[in-house]
This record gives structure tokens, C-alpha cells and sequence, in this order.
């Protein structure tokens, strides 16, 4: 059977779901690689220059382990999946730049997805990518559709039930998930791109963390689409990014809501947040309501550094909370 | 109404050219030319992971508002890295500071140019088309006559025998073709300064070195961002070649692109083996670039903003192209000094000058 890797990295948080329906449809076996340890992000920071952005170098890292493991490495450039919202260059340029520092890696399966050159466009490249591994085009629609399917399955499991796409991915696997710990402490709202919050090795195990203290942690896509865009709407007005709603738009919600505090994740150098951070920064300023840290996040961040912060964070959400019973009282 | 925008080498003087041109002289401010304090404004109010085009040219901004400037013209558009964010931001950023003005953005995405009949209009008091077309047609003539003089000047800076003549003569060309006021004048002064270059006292013993500049726009093309490196490779007796230059880029943006000509057509073809797709900014040409010239000239410089996402990805894949030629990386952000990057042109200077002489003996033994 063809072997077809699959990185634990950048957007497989996003997409693993599809991808795993739409290969094994094909009849393909998918392998995807441990989760991040440290010697991953070691041997693929060694292959590209020093300013490349951690989420990155990581990623290479898990191309990497898979190396001796797979037939393909599944590599998708993902331009756009929504019109007019462009992705950054990295994700456009990960084929490419994969192919070019990893001169051994197995055969790249890459796709172009760019919803603004319409959808006969979008059929044409998935049917390409299903042509590496089948002749029947029949098969490839079918695949599509299941992979369409487990996509919109693995979308409702998190935002109806508030599991985060580790737990969803598990659920959907027939694993047994841990419980959620009972939260008596803070809500406490997470926002930044998936392959950074749930990476433990780039997060420093912080939903782990907090959840460990009895916080309630929410996450992006607890968020339904819909929710999502709203709020991006009215923070930023029209998204730019491909992914602005993780950040911006989830922010912009958390912001306004219950939450008790807001926790923006961001990795040194990525040309995206600086800017959706920001945003979110400046409109916590100017409401007043709820607190909001951001923590840059780099290869030498320790674990020590980002606690001190989250502590920190935490009382003062706490001390705050004790103020409002008292005044209410 | 006192409009503003920022610096782009001297794309002001075309600016301001066409804006006299329509009679409304007055209405146009013209931020000082980029120097520290506004590279020190622009920092201190940008966030602190963005680029360095993004800091100077809210410093520009910053500097015009000072002036009293009311309707800042910022440029953006969809799809090209972070350029398209640069005006949502710099506007919070402005109003935050307490400035009132009026935000234009200048989208160039993918349709180039597209909205920019409407937003002339709307800038020359609904002047009439001829008058604005006739005025920018004079300041492309000036954008042109400066770009050329450049070229002659990058030529003669590396042989001439006095080392910054080239330069002064560039700076006097440039105020007058500033002064200027008719195509008769600028024809003259474009003759004039270029036959005084070729007039320069100069070494014809020795072939200078051929340096091309790639990488991203802006540094590339304002001199302060990457602290004059032309000037300097000048010094060090190398000839510079650049692609890069408002004219060209105007020529295409403005008027072959919307006919479907492309003129990075062949850049990109050479690049397909390496970097299959636009990858936003000025990426996939700066990767095509290097396979072009791989051939014809002696060493690459690579200029791009600290954390530029574009340049990051052709930096991680120039190095495994089959055509090989030296490169040099040079970084630009609010830290680099002057003497540390004159450090590292002068032994990238001294390798392609040592791999010159490796090649011109073998060349002596083989004939």
C-alpha cells in the first residue's frame, strides 16, 4: 500500500481530518508524525536560514522524521480559501522551499488551492493531486466528498462540543478522550493559530497548564464560522489574511464576551500576527473591558518565562474578580 | 485639502511634478526625505515584529501629519504579503496619535492599478482627463529621465578616478531635473548630465566587477533603508545592475499590464524549476533573478526587510538552484550600521574578486 506522510504541523490542525478521508478513500495509507520534540525542531531549523518563523522550522522537522517513513510527504499551497484573503508566503512557498532544504525527502504530493480562481480551478487541482494515486477520476470525487464530509464533521465536534482539534481528532479516530478537569477558577480565552496553540512543544503545554489550575480554556474554534466573521468584520473590517479569524476574529469575539481574560499566542517573525495582534491589542485598549496579554513565542522561550507570565495573568484576573463580588456585594 | 504619502526613493519629485502640473501646487505636502528621526518615529510607534518599509513609511506619515497634512494617500491591495494590512494599521495607529486626516488607499493588487482613475479624479478637483493625463505624462517623463541618469550613474561610479563625482553630479542632476518645468528643459537637462558623466576622468584599464541588487521593492530602492549600498559598492569599484526602478515598474503597472503583457514573464519561467507559484512580494522574482543572472554577472546582493515573509522563502531557496553564483544576503531593519555591513561588502567584494582571478587563470592556461 502507498504510504502518504503527513506532517503533525502548520496546518494539519486545520485540515488532518480531510486530508486522512481524502487519501485513505484513495486507498493510500496515511502516516503522520509524532508529535514535536525537540530533536524535530533541531534538525529542520538546521536546514533554513536563522530568521525563518518557528512554526516553520518545526514543520520541516516532521518532514523530516517522515523521511525514511512514507512514499509521499502530502504538502499542500494553500493561497486562499476565501475570496480575497491571501495566505502568507511561507504556506505558498512550502512545496517549494520543502523541496529546496530537503533535497531527500520523498516525492512532494502539492496542490494549489486558490478559491478566487473559482471553483472549476479548485476541482481541477484536487483532481491532479487524486491522479498521483489513482487513474479513475470517479474515485477522486469520491474521496473529495468523503474528505468534504469528515472536514464538516470535524468542524461541528469543536465548535458544537467544545473539544479542541486534538480531542476532535481522537474522537473522530474511535479514541477514548480525557476528561475536561472541572474549572472552578477563570475563563480564560486562547487565541492564535491552531498550529501554535496546540503544538505543546511551541505553547509550552499552556491549555495543559491552565486547565491544571481549574481555568476553563476556550479556543478559536469552539467559535462557530459564523460568530468568526462577525467579529472579524467588526474589528478589522474585511479579512486580508486566510486565516485572520483565528486571531482577529476569535479576539474581536473573546474580547466582548464572558471570557475572563484573553491570551493572544503569537511566534517571533510571523508577518501576519504583528499586525492581527495589534489589532486585537489596540481594540482591548480601547474597550477596557477584559485583560489581555500577548506572549511572543520563539526557540528560546522557556517554559519558566511564559509561567511567570501566566501567573502573573492569572492573579491579576483573580484579584480582579474578587474586587467585582465585593463591590457587587 | 493638503495631501501627503510616503517616500519611495525619489518617486516625489514625479509626484510632485504631476501635482503642479494639475495647478495644485499647494495642496501637496512633502514629508523630509527619510532620515533618522523618522525612521525613529516609525519605530516607535509600529508594532515591533513588522518590516522596515512598513516603520519608515509611518514615519513619513507621522512627519507629514506634523506638516499639517489632512488626506494621506498609503498604498495596499489583496494578496501581496503585508503591504495589503500596512494602511488598516498605520490609519489606527495615526488617529491613535490624536492626527484627524482622511485615509486613501491605493489598492495594486491584482488588478494593478485599478482604482486609481477614480481616486485621481477625486485628487486633481475633477480636472479634465487630458490635463491629467498630459500632467502625469510629464512626470513619467521625469521618472524617467532621473532613472536614467541612474543607470549611467552605477556605470561611472565604479570607474570613476575620483571617488564621488558620479554622486554629486547625480544629486545636481536630480535638483534639476527637479527645477525642470517643460519637456525642453528635462531633454536638456537629461543630454547635459549624462554627457557629463560620460565625461568623468576614469580608470578604462580596469573591468569593474558586475554586482546585480535583487530582493524586495522598497529597500531596494530607497537609499536610506539599506544605507546607500549602491554608493558604497560604487566605492569599492563595483558596477551595480538592478531590475528595479519606479519607471519601469510604473510603464508595466500602469499601462502593459492591463494590455496582458508581462515583463517578468521570462524572471518567472526561470525561476519554475525552483519556486512554482507566487509566493506575494517580491519572491518568486528574486529566486527567477538569480537563475537569470546566474551567468552573466559576478555576485548577487539580496536586500529584504528583517521578518519579510516573501524574501525569507527565496532566501531558503536560492541556495539550491543548479545556477550558482555568489550571494549576499543583507538584511535591512533599524539595527543595521553602516560599518558592519561595509565589513561584509568588502569580503564579498574580495571573493569575487579572488574567484575572478581563479577564473581568468584558467582561462590563461587552458589557451
Amino acid at each position: 500500500m502507498i504510504k502518504v506522510g503527513i506532517p503533525r504541523a502548520l496546518l494539519y490542525y486545520q485540515y488532518y481530518p480531510m486530508w486522512k478521508a481524502f487519501f485513505e478513500e484513495l486507498g493510500a495509507e496515511v502516516v503522520v508524525s509524532l508529535p514535536t520534540t525537540q530533536t524535530m525542531f533541531s534538525s529542520g531549523s538546521s536546514r533554513v536560514v536563522a530568521d525563518t518563523c518557528l512554526p516553520v522550522k518545526i514543520f520541516l522537522g516532521h518532514v523530516l522524521s517522515l523521511v525514511e517513513k512514507c512514499d509521499y510527504i502530502f504538502i499542500p499551497a494553500i493561497r486562499s480559501v476565501k475570496r480575497k484573503a491571501y495566505n502568507c508566503s511561507k504556506f505558498l512557498g512550502l512545496p517549494d522551499m520543502t523541496k529546496a532544504v530537503i533535497p531527500e525527502s520523498p516525492p512532494i504530493l502539492d496542490i494549489d488551492i486558490d478559491i478566487n480562481k473559482g471553483k472549476r480551478h479548485l476541482y481541477q487541482a484536487i483532481y491532479k493531486l487524486g491522479q498521483r494515486l489513482t487513474w479513475n477520476p470517479l474515485k477522486v470525487r469520491q474521496a473529495s466528498l468523503a474528505a468534504w464530509q469528515a472536514h464538516l464533521e470535524y468542524r461541528q465536534l469543536m465548535s458544537s462540543q467544545g473539544l479542541t482539534p486534538p480531542q476532535a481528532i481522537a474522537k473522530m479516530a474511535g479514541e477514548v478522550e480525557p476528561k475536561a478537569p472541572t474549572s472552578t477558577q477563570a475563563t480564560i480565552a486562547l487565541i492564535g493559530h491552531p498550529y501554535i496553540l496546540y503544538d505543546e512543544h511551541i505553547s509550552h503545554r499552556l491549555i495543559y497548564r491552565l486547565e491544571e489550575t481549574h481555568n476553563k480554556v476556550l479556543t478559536p474554534e469552539m467559535l462557530t464560522t459564523e460568530e468568526l466573521e462577525s467579529a472579524t468584520a467588526r474589528l478589522v473590517g474585511k479579512a486580508h489574511w486566510t486565516y485572520e479569524d483565528e486571531v482577529a476574529g476569535a479576539g474581536g469575539h473573546y474580547l466582548e464576551s464572558e471570557a475572563d481574560g484573553v491570551i493572544g499566542l503569537m511566534t517571533f517573525g510571523c508577518g501576519p500576527d504583528s499586525l492581527m495582534m495589534d489589532m486585537v491589542h489596540r481594540r482591548a485598549v480601547k474597550l477596557k473591558a477584559t485583560p489581555f496579554i500577548s506572549l511572543t513565542l520563539e526557540e528560546h522561550t522557556t517554559e519558566g518565562g511564559i509561567a511567570t507570565r501566566r501567573e502573573a495573568f492569572l492573579d491579576m484576573i483573580n484579584r480582579r474578580k474578587r474586587r467585582q463580588i465585593e463591590v457587587c456585594a | 485639502m493638503r495631501i501627503a504619502t510616503s517616500h519611495l526613493g525619489n518617486l516625489y519629485i514625479t509626484i510632485k511634478a504631476w501635482v503642479q502640473k494639475l495647478g495644485l501646487g499647494g495642496n501637496l505636502i512633502i514629508p523630509p526625505a527619510n532620515n533618522q528621526r523618522t525612521l525613529s518615529l516609525g519605530v516607535k510607534y509600529s508594532p515591533e515584529g513588522l518590516c522596515l518599509p512598513f516603520k519608515m513609511s509611518l514615519g513619513n506619515l507621522i512627519e507629514a501629519c506634523e506638516m499639517g497634512a489632512d488626506t494621506l494617500v498609503i498604498a495596499g491591495g489583496a494578496g501581496i504579503c503585508r503591504l495589503g494590512y500596512y494602511a488598516k494599521i498605520q490609519e489606527q495607529i495615526l488617529r491613535d496619535l490624536g492626527y484627524n486626516f482622511e485615509m486613501i488607499g491605493l489598492s495594486m493588487s491584482e488588478h494593478k492599478l485599478f482604482g486609481l482613475p477614480k481616486l485621481i479624479k477625486r485628487l486633481s478637483n475633477n480636472a479634465s482627463w487630458f490635463k491629467v493625463i498630459s500632467a502625469l505624462r510629464f512626470a513619467v517623463a521625469k521618472q524617467i529621465a532621473m532613472d536614467k541618469i541612474e543607470r549611467v550613474v552605477q556605470k561611472v561610479r565604479a570607474v570613476e578616478l575620483i571617488k564621488g563625482t558620479a554622486n554629486q553630479l547625480y544629486a545636481k542632476a536630480i535638483e534639476a531635473i527637479d527645477n525642470a518645468d517643460d519637456y525642453n528643459t528635462l531633454k536638456k537637462v537629461q543630454i547635459d548630465y549624462i554627457d557629463q558623466l560620460n565625461h568623468v576622468a576614469k580608470d578604462t584599464q580596469t573591468k569593474p566587477l558586475i554586482v546585480g541588487i535583487i530582493g524586495e521593492f522598497y529597500v531596494v530602492l530607497e537609499p536610506f533603508s539599506n544605507l546607500n549600498i549602491e554608493s558604497e559598492l560604487g566605492k569599492l569599484g563595483v558596477e551595480v545592475r538592478r531590475r528595479t526602478f519606479i519607471s519601469e515598474w510604473a510603464k508595466f503597472s500602469l499601462f502593459f499590464n492591463s494590455l496582458g503583457l508581462d515583463e517578468k514573464s521570462k524572471i518567472h519561467k526561470a525561476a519554475l524549476p525552483y519556486l512554482k507559484r507566487d509566493i506575494g512580494g517580491d519572491g518568486w522574482e528574486s529566486v527567477g533573478e538569480k537563475v537569470l543572472h546566474a551567468k552573466e554577472y559576478d555576485g548577487l546582493i539580496h536586500l529584504a526587510p528583517f521578518t519579510c515573509m516573501p524574501e525569507i522563502v527565496a532566501q531558503n531557496i536560492m541556495p539550491s538552484t543548479k545556477e550558482n553564483i555568489p550571494v549576499l544576503p543583507v538584511l535591512c531593519d533599524e539595527q543595521i550600521n553602516k560599518t558592519g555591513m561595509l565589513t561584509r561588502l568588502e569580503a564579498f567584494v574580495d571573493l569575487l574578486k579572488s574567484k575572478r582571478r581563479a577564473r581568468n587563470n584558467t582561462q590563461h592556461k587552458e589557451s
